[in-house]
Formats: C-alpha cells, sequence, structure tokens
C-alpha cells in the first residue's frame, strides 16, 4: 500500500507542507482525529439528530483535510476545526433545518427571555436550586439546550462544553465580542430558567420566591 | 440595597467566572463575593450550570462514523 501511495497523485496540494512533514495524512489522523468526539458532540446540539451530525463531522474533516496545508501548525487547531464545522452547519445545515426561532434571537426582547434571578431571590433558595440543578438527568439538559434558541445554545455550548473564550467563540461564529457576551448570558438565563422548571416538575426542590423560607 | 456592590458583582459574575475581566475588576468582586453570600450563591449556580451542561454534553461519535471518515480520507487523497 505505501508501494502505490506513492505513484498516485493527491487532490491536495501539499506542498507547503511537505518540506516539515513526509505524511501529512499520517500528520492530520494523529492531530484532528482525536477532536472526532468533540466535534460529534457539537455536531449533535447544533443539527439536533444524530445522522445530520455524522454527515456534517464527516464533511467537516474532509475539508479540514483538504486545507490541511493551510493551517498553520502551533495554532489552535481545534478553534480551527470548529470554524469549519460551524461554517458548514450554518452553510449547508442549518437552510435545511428551520425551526421557529431560527434567525430570529435578536428579535426575541428580554421580558421573553424572562429573569430567572427573580425566581430565586432568597439564599437558601439559591443553593436548592443550584443543588437541584446539579441532580437532573442528562437528557433533561440536553432537551432544554435544544429547544433555546440556535445562536444562544452555539454561545453557550462553545463557551461552557468547550472552553472557548469569548474572542474564539467570536471568530468561529464570525460576530463581535458583544454579541457572543449577550447570546451567552440570555442563553445561559433561558437555560437556567427552563433547568429549574424540569427540576420543580420533577419534584426536585426548588424552594420558589414566594415560598420564602415556608419550605423548610 | 443597591449600593452594596451587588449591582456591579451580578453584572460582571458570568465574565468573572470566565476570567474575563481585567484584574482590578475580578479583585473588586473577589472582595465583595468574601463579604456577600447571595452574590457568592449567585456565582455557584453559575458554576454548576457550566458544570451540568458540560457532563451532559459528553458524547462518543459512534465506531461506524470513525470507520467511514477514515475511509473517506484515504478515498479523498488516493483519487
Amino acid at each position: 500500500m505505501t508501494a502505490t501511495a506513492v505513484l498516485e497523485r493527491p487532490v491536495v496540494d501539499w506542498r507547503v507542507m511537505s518540506e516539515t512533514t513526509p505524511d501529512p495524512r499520517a500528520l492530520f489522523e494523529e492531530q484532528a482525529i482525536p477532536f472526532l468526539d468533540q466535534l460529534y458532540g457539537a455536531a449533535l446540539r447544533m443539527t439536533r439528530n444524530p445522522s445530520d451530525a455524522q454527515d456534517l463531522v464527516q464533511e467537516t474533516f474532509v475539508k479540514a483535510y483538504a486545507a490541511f496545508g493551510q493551517f498553520e501548525q502551533g495554532t489552535n487547531l481545534k478553534a480551527w476545526l470548529y470554524r469549519i464545522l460551524t461554517n458548514t452547519f450554518i452553510n449547508t445545515y442549518r437552510k435545511k433545518q428551520r425551526d421557529p426561532y431560527q434567525g430570529s434571537t435578536s428579535e426575541m426582547e428580554d421580558w421573553q427571555l424572562g429573569t430567572a434571578e427573580s425566581v430565586t431571590a432568597s439564599m437558601s433558595s439559591r443553593s436548592a436550586e443550584a443543588e437541584a440543578i446539579d441532580h437532573l438527568p442528562d437528557s433533561d439538559v440536553k432537551e432544554a439546550l435544544q429547544s433555546i434558541p440556535e445562536d444562544f445554545r452555539l454561545a453557550v455550548y462553545l463557551a461552557d462544553v468547550e472552553g472557548f473564550s469569548y474572542q474564539e467563540i467570536a471568530d468561529i461564529m464570525k460576530t463581535p465580542v458583544g454579541t457572543v457576551m449577550s447570546r451567552l448570558h440570555r442563553g445561559r438565563r433561558l437555560l437556567r430558567g427552563l433547568l429549574t422548571d424540569y427540576a420543580r416538575s420533577r419534584g426536585l426542590e426548588v424552594a420558589t420566591a414566594t415560598a420564602k423560607g415556608s419550605k423548610k | 440595597m443597591s449600593d452594596c456592590g451587588c449591582d456591579k458583582a451580578r453584572a460582571e459574575l458570568e465574565e468573572y467566572l470566565r476570567n474575563e475581566i481585567c484584574s482590578t475588576d475580578a479583585e473588586d468582586i473577589r472582595d465583595h463575593l468574601e463579604t456577600c453570600e447571595g452574590c457568592q450563591s449567585e456565582l455557584h449556580i453559575g458554576v454548576v450550570l457550566t458544570q451540568t451542561v458540560q457532563r451532559a454534553c459528553k458524547e462518543t461519535a459512534p465506531e461506524e462514523l470513525r470507520d467511514q471518515l477514515m475511509a473517506r480520507l484515504r478515498e479523498v487523497q488516493t483519487h
């Protein structure tokens, strides 16, 4: 196999890399493939179904592979891969998937988002809330994430799950840092409200502001 | 109850949590947190929220995806 590989002409121009790396495929497999699980997780949150997520991830890696010669070694490969993933999602899959929220986040007013803080005013109720959220099953958390608007969901995912900085998220989502911050704030506020509701409906103890100590 | 530092702390708690504010602001918030249980518990919810989302979103790519992907990459290169 290695003998024939030399004879075959690659579609990709690897000349840029060939001086330092004799086998770009091995390098790509070694460096990029370890992000497969993470990118699949992100793709699942984006597309909200496993089959589209798989297609999206495959397309992302094929594109990344083709462009790998342009990737500057030593810079953030994870962020680079996420940029390709997000681009591919927006250009290909978002068009296929329509839901009433999409593209409408800027039209959502704060009053529509509600204020999670007002629900839990006292200190003891806040620690009860934290504990209740902590005890929720993963399925509830995913469902809550699925139900918030896409731009918010992506910002929350990139910040909380992947730990990207505001600037990195801004680069990935191609928006100003201020927009990232606002999406994060609002996304997390929505999420917190939803999770608190789930906890309450599951009978987990979430003291409400009006209960004021009456709940032990 | 508004000039005790809570307003400023609450507004920047999330940035504080993510280490996205300058060191003097962070110090102000840290000082405030030391004496304010309300803001402490608000910060705690923020931390729990992040951990909960992290925990719930851990995924493993299906084996078939890995196999298909490797096959496709090989195909791309040899065509």
